[in-house]
């Protein structure tokens, strides 16, 4: 089933076209990997999913629900969460903290309540030490995110986009600045994800660390899907090197 | 008693140079700083006592015995001790906080209230009058064909505010320090990465824009008069200008205090003294809602 | 802080030597109070066992002055005349003002978006009371009177939250710093309504009592210390410090932050017209100058920082400790009441520029710090 749907997307900052016509969709258990050279239009597609821009032009339906022009907060609550390029981690809380925001109810009076009510109310769903034992942050939820490395503070961003329990998950660059170990860890719990019915898309620039990951691959160059298809089809289009060759040094890399 | 429509608009047109005067200096340090001077009523009100202090011999402060000394003498000394005022309270207490828009606000809206008392210790809690024109030099009121009353005190405000204008107009197109402010004004990170200290230049602007308060607050108590909380109503008109016109833009107070000056002298005169903030206040609401970045401004950056 | 200024740099090195010098007294400090730490802490883990998740948690020292203070202040008609005359009457004004300080504390301390209009909301809250009884019934009592002007208060404060918070935190701020003087123009533009300058001052009093007056006051000032206090402690108050910190976390957490503003903004203003009816019955008269003019928004706001924003109990401290200083401590040295206000502003800009996060939370800081620090 076809769990989101962009059709005709189209951002347009003052003279600039970031993001050109773009129409994609995803079914539901998909993983699907969005890349392109740098500057092709991936995280600007990323930001009007979820609300973060406003679309010029096109319509982006979740779930059966037209999303298009409902704010972050709703999109999150319909179940479609995002794990951003660059770490936002709340400062001021410890990692468990953090994580809590983030299994929220979006009601004033229900967060005045005691956490023992709250808890009594969500029956038995995974708790805070629970999400964070899911990404290996168990040991540390006391800790503050300014004394985490780098790597456990990319594991938190994670652990709060689980937290808020979607049914879709939008990873941009979740390998940027990982080592091989970490990148190979990463992808199993991707994997360990989709088993549990989250539906992705990761977006890299490269294929790297996508190809054994996805299901299908969309190519964006300059805003416009320059193709669709699966990881060995794109691998070997010729359009596809053209791109990365004029945009990067060394085209795509297996 | 109603006056005829010439002389309200006359009157209108005068005093808004002076209004156009108060907001050009609180722009012009949210400009450098982005820091919201809410002590510039103060600072208006300090002109207005300092030329007391200098001209009457109304107040007697320590050191200073009572003096009277002739309006051209105490008004530019009433205006360089604003100016100085200004600067030291950039350089004393909000450089130190300018990092926090918050503790600034408050910082300045407390020194505001700090120099109030001060105000009331030496000079009383009652509102005084005073003169800037003397009358044997010109005559107090003026008038040509269908205007009449025209306080002579506002003429010379008038000319004076724009001699003002057009001064800080060369200042910052034609100096270098004076392009270093507008340059810091436009982009800081710009200013900084082409050698401008831009503490320096911050401190610069409140000298200025100090100097600019204390000939605006020596006029404006002349035009009415000096009480301890005058600071608020000018305070207020000076934003609800500066945001109207555009936080930043110095072609935005201008346009804007003319907006604001007419809107207020009319509905001073038809509604009632009473009502003029009001719609000022009001339209100030509107604006907020509607075009926060004002009519030339910038959006405010956090 | 920028680092450019030479100035800067001088009182950032005096700031050091200052510590340096301090460093000897700090120790001998800790290892006296220690001891005291260590011998309260049994009592204090009894509270931070039951009530401490909700409330909390806190060293031994902490809990002490905690318990201390709040017995003081629940006792003070019985030691307050050993001490002067008229403490009695400051701490119940410093009660009141303790209610104002500590509504504005949830809403601007915790989401950071600051209100200089808090006073229109007791101000509304007075004013109904002031009006009521000036053209409606002299004889209404304060069983009726009060719970018309908390909802005035609430209604009023809907009516500015729900446009004013969805713009961005300084143009909120400068709307509610509007509002205030419009309010205040409004008073006196219909002045044969409001009495204008003068005010409304055919309010009968609770009692005329002092001990009693000074319950009257005390009283509910605790309960909403308390509740104030819980609510900032649940998750309602960390949703309210990430709007403060971080305001597209709380939106991809699933959490509308304008919903959490408008709600805190809600929730401070009963307060503040509970606070408002107290103020107008303990003054027995309403008028512009204490209750609505923008000094009264800045006082407020003063007791909350040299308090401690974002704390609720700091608010509580700070208001204690400002009316102690200006009506009792001051008045022993200077006489003139415009020097004293002077100073107690000098005194304000001093926390700002030195101690922003307020007098109490380094007091509590220091105090949690004795045991580690002794060892």
């Amino acid at each position: 089933m076809t769990l989101l749907e962009i059709d005709g997307l189209t951002k347009r900052f003052g003279g600039l076209v970031a993001v050109d016509d773009l129409s994609f969709s995803v079914e539901s258990g998909e993983i699907v990997g969005l890349i392109g050279p740098n500057g092709s239009g991936k995280t600007t597609v990323f930001n009007c999913i979820m609300s973060t821009y406003v679309p010029t032009e096109g319509r982006i339906q979740f779930n059966g629900h037209d999303v298009t022009d409902d704010k972050t907060y709703q999109i999150v609550n319909h179940g479609l969460s995002r794990v951003s390029q660059e770490s936002n981690p709340i400062d001021l809380l410890s990692v468990g903290a953090n994580i809590k925001l983030f299994t929220l109810p979006n009601s004033f009076l229900a967060c005045a309540l005691p956490d023992a009510i709250l808890a009594r109310r969500s029956d038995g769903g995974p708790g805070i030490l629970d999400h964070a034992e899911r990404v290996g942050l168990g040991d540390k939820i006391e800790e503050k995110p300014g004394s985490l490395a780098h790597a456990d503070v990319r594991r938190l961003e994670i652990a709060k986009a689980l937290a808020t329990d979607p049914d879709m998950l939008l990873l941009d660059e979740p390998f940027a600045g990982m080592n091989q170990a970490e990148i190979r860890e990463l992808s199993e719990q991707i994997e360990q994800f989709r088993e549990e019915g989250i539906t992705m898309i990761v977006v890299d620039h490269n294929m790297r660390g996508l190809m054994q990951l996805v299901d299908r691959v969309v190519v964006l160059s300059s805003g416009q899907k320059l193709a669709e298809g699966e990881p060995e089809e794109i691998v070997d289009d010729e359009a596809v090197q053209e791109a990365y060759l004029a945009g990067e040094h060394g085209g795509i890399k297996r | 008693m109603l006056s005829g429509l010439p002389t309200v608009l006359v009157n209108a047109a005068l005093i808004s140079a002076l209004y156009a005067l108060i907001a050009i200096g609180f722009t012009m340090i949210f400009g450098v700083g982005g820091v919201l001077n809410l002590a510039h009523g103060a600072l208006l009100m300090a002109g207005a006592y300092a030329y007391l202090l200098l001209a009457r011999d109304t107040i007697s402060v320590p050191v200073f015995e009572s003096m009277t000394l002739h309006p051209l003498i105490a008004f530019p000394i009433a205006v360089v001790t604003v100016a100085v005022l200004s600067y030291l309270l950039y350089v004393v207490i909000v450089q130190f906080v300018e990092d926090n828009p918050i503790v600034t606000f408050l910082a300045t809206i407390v020194v505001a209230l700090a120099a109030t008392e001060v105000v009331i210790h030496y000079a009383g809690a009652s509102t005084q009058t005073y003169t800037l024109i003397p009358s044997d030099l010109l005559p107090s009121t003026v008038g040509f064909g269908p205007v009449d009353g025209i306080l002579t005190v506002d003429v010379v405000g008038f000319v004076v505010s724009w001699i003002a204008i057009g001064l800080l107009w060369l200042y910052v197109t034609k100096t270098d320090s004076g392009r270093a402010i507008r340059a810091t004004s436009m982009t800081e990170r710009g200013a900084r990465l082409t050698g401008v200290n831009v503490h320096a230049v911050r401190a610069r602007t409140w000298l200025v824009a100090g100097a600019l308060a204390g000939i605006g607050g020596v006029f404006l108590g002349a035009s009415s008069s000096a009480t301890p909380g005058m600071w608020l109503q000018p305070l207020s008109l000076a934003f609800i200008i500066v945001v109207i016109g555009g936080i930043g833009s110095i072609k935005g107070s201008i346009v804007a205090a003319y907006l604001i000056g007419f809107l207020q002298t009319g509905v001073g005169e038809y509604l009632g003294q009473n009502f003029r903030g009001i719609l000022s206040l009001v339209l100030l609401i509107a604006v907020l809602f509607m075009l926060p970045q004002g009519l030339f401004g910038r959006e405010y950056h956090e | 802080m920028s680092s450019d200024s030479a100035f800067v740099r001088a009182t950032d090195a005096v700031k050091a030597q200052l510590r340096t010098r301090l460093q000897p007294v700090w120790a001998v400090l800790c290892t006296v109070l220690a001891p005291l730490d260590r011998a309260i802490q049994p009592v204090a883990d009894l509270y931070n066992r039951s009530l401490g998740r909700h409330f909390g948690t806190m060293t031994g020292l902490q809990f002490g002055v905690i318990a201390l203070g709040f017995g003081m202040i629940a006792t003070v008609p019985f030691w307050s005349p050993f001490y002067s005359e008229t403490l009695n009457i400051t701490f119940a004004v410093a009660s009141i003002w303790a209610i104002f300080a500590m509504s504005w504390d949830i809403q601007s301390g915790y989401t950071g978006y600051i209100s200089f209009g808090h006073s229109v909301l007791s101000g509304a809250a007075g004013y109904t009371i002031g009006l009521l009884i000036l053209h409606y019934d002299p004889s209404m009592g304060p069983l009726v009177t009060i719970p018309l002007a908390v909802l005035a208060s609430l209604v009023l404060g809907l009516v500015i939250a729900v446009p004013s918070l969805r713009l961005r935190g300084p143009y909120f701020s400068l709307i509610t710093l509007v509002g205030v003087l419009l309010f205040t123009n409004l008073i006196f533009a219909f002045s044969e309504w409001t009495n204008g300058e003068l005010g409304i001052h055919q309010v009968d009093p609770f009692t005329y009592e002092p001990w009693i007056r000074y319950y009257y006051m005390a009283i509910p000032m605790l309960v909403i210390a308390v509740g104030l206090t819980y609510v900032a402690r649940s998750n309602v108050g960390m949703v309210l410090l990430t709007i403060r910190e971080n305001e597209r976390a709380v939106s991809s957490a699933g959490l509308d932050p304008t919903k959490f503003k408008i709600s805190s903004f809600v929730l401070s203003s009963i307060p503040m017209g509970i606070g408002g009816a107290l103020l107008v019955y303990y003054g027995r008269a309403i008028n512009p100058v204490s209750f609505v003019e923008i000094s009264n928004s800045i006082e407020i706001i003063a007791l909350a920082v040299i308090g401690g924003m974002g704390s609720i109990i700091g608010p509580l401290f700070g208001s204690f400790l400002f009316f102690f200083l200006e009506e009792e401590l001051l008045r022993d040295f200077i006489e003139d009441s415009s020097t004293r206000t002077l100073v107690l502003w000098l005194f304000v800009l001093g926390v700002l520029v030195f101690a922003r996060n307020g007098v109490f939370r380094v007091v509590w800081h220091a105090l949690g710090a004795v045991r580690g620090d002794s060892e």
